[in-house]
């Protein structure tokens, strides 16, 4: 089969934007590589000689550790949710989730101010009980306290696919377990952990890739890592070679880490053949375990999101009413932001995910492949990239207009047009995920089925195909806004002078120890990604119920 | 309709499914598929709708070449209407919407006269605001054939019609349909696992063997 009797078989048009989309995403990535061979600047050597090593380090360890520990409580929480029925389990199952509409870095202030000196965990010691504790276990700005906060909030993510993965695929492992007499720890440990490696290693490595992404809680920790380190060559000494030359060893580390996750997996599918799948049913815990199953969930749930809220509303109180017209004004700017960043994304998703699927084959297979790129790249070095391109895009256009005598400066790179450039890039993959699953649960029949009876691709994907997998559409759309809505890096870096998101903001203003301010602004973020979490959640319910009819 | 030296696989690297193969059928003749599973019965179907693309080789259908080195004439295109082994009916659309959906742009009057001339001749009259899960296997293969022939297609492919039927409605299902097929008089190539299927449907067998 040639090339051109493959085109004619397919739709040209969906090819030609998917290909018009992945270029887009692939210059800006491409340009940080291929500065790799420019010259370097005297500051350079002195980062190479005295500082590199240190980021590496810190960002080894702050990502291994953070990666460790969301696998082993995620997977547990996912475990007992999952396989047992004991208090709270119905409202813990979604209620786990939620910690994921806290970004890091609001959880990071709110910890370390609840545990500061002037904080209420320690006036309350000293008040109550006369207890002046050693500051040095309750300095939250250190390494510890930073895979603290990254674990509490980002488990979910282990957690969410590891749960859905057991409650459909494990129920016959299970059971035969259990008649060949096993006890349910060396089930846990024997049978549930092997079989859900890839799945865990999979929601491990999107903790550690989010990590490796954070600029928010390094920054306010003092921990130097690539992103911000990314910040300070290119802020504070004005060097841009030297942070591209940084983002460029952070991918080093990115390409190793996916390398290294695809190892791990071990080429291991996620799904058994689709015609045995069983949900699991849930055994009844009783006695001490019912309890400690409880307990545990729930003092997970609390760490991860009542303590947080609780704090920021208690800090929201006590700041006698920000001004409701800068609440008003970031909120909706945020919001309007968030919506119009997923619609883009999600069509974007939608075209690349429709082209991948009427083409099979190699080149359908590599479009997949890097929609995923964005997301495994920190914001910082998706943003050196993007800047550094859209200067050079800049720079042309004016001297395109020269002769017009038209002067056109720095259109691009001073306008909104960069940012959500940037978003595309980042979120792409998370939006063409989404959408995809949904194109996989239908199948191609109905696409046939419409081909033959006399529909184009193209009126064949308005009439059957987005109608069809509208559910995942929507879903794939609210997590994308969820991760706008929660993005640091990117929008401190690219957005244009005064433009300001509740994150920025809320972060700004942390970070200037003006805390109960930060809170409204936190609240209103956390609020908006709750409920758009809680509508992913009955979304993904309501697909379930209906595949299981 | 007419098939010359056909060959095809579905990878590039993949195991050759047809090589060179021969078919002729005649106007208004209802010709049978039968052979071993994996044999390329399915993939011959797919190959004259247009839903794969041949290594070489041509198909002719109604005098017209759909497929050769030079031509390829897209599915939608093709009039050749299939009915899918599981129906595939649009789960998003009702019966009447399912119906319609092949017939391009008529008044809404036509359509609904097509769409109730198509349910007297299954004799599902009734039926047109139910939902493909409201309906029973049967009652679902016919709304698929109906679909299938409302558009007028110039030859009918029918993958495994009985199949997804149990033992009881076969029977009768079968003679319906042999029915519909004579009444139209359309041309139709079907799909069988079963030499009884076979005999009672068809004018002529064809076996492909792997
Ligand atoms: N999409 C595909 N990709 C690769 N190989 C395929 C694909 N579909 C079918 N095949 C292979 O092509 C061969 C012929 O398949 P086909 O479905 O045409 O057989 P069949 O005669 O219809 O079988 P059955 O009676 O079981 O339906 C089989 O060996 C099958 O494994
Ligand atoms: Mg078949």
């Amino acid at each position: 089969m040639q090339l051109s009797d493959k085109l004619k078989k397919q739709s040209i048009g969906w090819l030609l934007i998917s290909s018009l989309i992945i270029i887009l995403l692939l210059i800006p990535n491409i340009n940080i590589l291929l500065n790799l061979f420019t010259d370097t600047s005297e500051n350079w050597q002195h980062i190479k000689k005295y500082l590199l090593m240190d980021y590496i380090k810190n960002s080894l360890i702050l990502i291994i550790s953070t990666g460790l520990l969301t696998a082993l409580i995620g997977t547990l929480l996912a475990w007992l949710i999952a396989a047992y029925e004991f208090p709270g389990r119905a409202f813990l199952s979604w209620a786990l989730l939620l910690p994921l509409a806290i970004p890091p870095y609001i959880g990071a202030y709110t910890y370390a101010g609840l545990f500061s000196y002037t904080g209420p965990f320690q006036v309350l010691l000293r008040k109550r009980f006369g207890l002046v504790v050693n500051q040095q276990y309750f300095d939250f700005m250190t390494m510890r306290g930073a895979i603290f906060i990254y674990t509490i909030f980002l488990f979910p993510y282990v957690y969410l696919l590891a749960k859905s993965f057991l409650a459909k695929q494990s129920a016959s492992l299970v059971e035969i377990s259990c008649l060949l007499g096993k006890s349910a720890t060396s089930i846990f440990f024997k049978v549930i952990l092997p079989v859900s490696r890839g799945i865990i290693v999979a929601g491990a490595s999107l903790v550690m890739l989010e990590v490796l992404n954070d600029y928010g809680v390094v920054k306010y920790f003092g921990i130097p890592t690539f992103s911000t380190a990314i910040f300070k060559t290119w802020f504070g000494m004005g060097d841009l070679t030297s942070a591209v030359r940084l983002a460029a060893i952070a991918m080093g580390v990115i390409f190793i880490l996916l390398y290294l996750e695809k190892l791990l997996r071990g080429g291991r599918q996620y799904s058994y053949s689709t015609s045995q799948i069983r949900p699991l049913k849930r055994k009844k815990l009783t006695g001490g375990s019912k309890y400690f199953a409880t307990m545990f969930s729930f003092s997970i749930f609390g760490l991860g999101f009542i303590i947080p809220v609780g704090q920021l509303l208690y800090w929201s109180y006590l700041s006698d009413g920000s001004k409701w017209g800068n609440l008003l004004e970031y909120s909706t700017g945020s919001i309007l932001t968030g919506l119009l960043a997923a619609t883009l994304v999600i069509i974007a998703a939608i075209i690349v995910a429709n082209t991948v699927r009427i083409n099979s084959g190699i080149l359908s297979n590599l479009f997949a492949r890097i929609t995923m790129l964005g997301y495994s790249i920190p914001g910082a070095v998706i943003a050196v990239g993007i800047l550094v391109f859209l200067l050079q895009v800049d720079q042309f256009i004016s001297w395109l207009m020269q002769p017009f005598a038209i002067e056109i400066n720095m259109f691009l790179t001073t306008s909104l047009v960069m940012l959500f450039f940037a978003y595309l890039i980042r979120f792409l993959g998370i939006g063409f995920n989404a959408v995809n699953s949904g194109y996989q649960k239908i199948g191609t029949k109905f696409f046939e089925a419409s081909r033959t009876l006399g529909k184009s691709v193209t009126a064949t994907f308005f009439k059957v195909d987005l109608p069809m997998i509208k559910p995942a559409v929507l879903s794939g759309f609210l997590l994308v806004f969820i991760e706008v809505m929660k993005e640091l890096p990117l929008t401190l870096i690219l957005r244009p002078f005064n433009f300001n998101t509740l994150a920025t903001r809320a972060f700004e203003y942390a970070a200037d120890e003006m805390i109960y301010r930060a809170a409204d602004l936190s609240l209103i973020l956390i609020f908006c990604c709750t409920i758009a979490i809680l509508l992913v959640n009955q979304l993904r319910k309501g697909r379930e119920d209906a595949s299981e009819n | 309709m007419k098939i010359n030296n056909l060959s095809f696989k579905y990878e590039k690297n993949g195991d050759q499914i047809l090589n060179n193969f021969q078919l002729e059928v005649n106007k208004q003749e209802t010709i049978c598929f039968v052979g071993p599973s994996g044999s390329g019965k399915s993939t011959v179907l797919r190959l004259i709708a247009g839903l794969e693309v041949p290594l070489s080789g041509e198909i002719f259908i109604a005098g017209r070449t759909v497929v050769n080195d030079q031509v390829f004439i897209p599915p939608e295109k093709r009039k050749v209407g299939m009915v899918f082994q599981d129906y595939a009916l649009f789960p998003h659309l009702n019966v009447a919407e399912n119906i319609s959906f092949g017939l391009g742009k008529i008044s809404k009057i036509d359509k609904s006269r097509k769409v109730n001339e198509m349910l007297d001749l299954i004799n599902l009259n009734g039926f047109a605001n139910r939902y493909p899960h409201q309906l029973s296997g049967g009652q679902q293969q016919r709304i698929a054939l109906a679909r299938t022939l409302a558009p007028n297609p110039r030859l009918l492919l029918l993958d495994e019609p009985f199949s997804n039927l149990d033992e009881s409605l076969r029977d009768e299902i079968r003679k319906e349909l042999k029915n519909i097929i004579k009444q139209i008089g359309i041309t139709t190539i079907l799909v069988s696992h079963d030499q009884a299927d076979a005999d009672f449907m068809a004018d002529r067998k064809i076996f492909i063997y792997s």
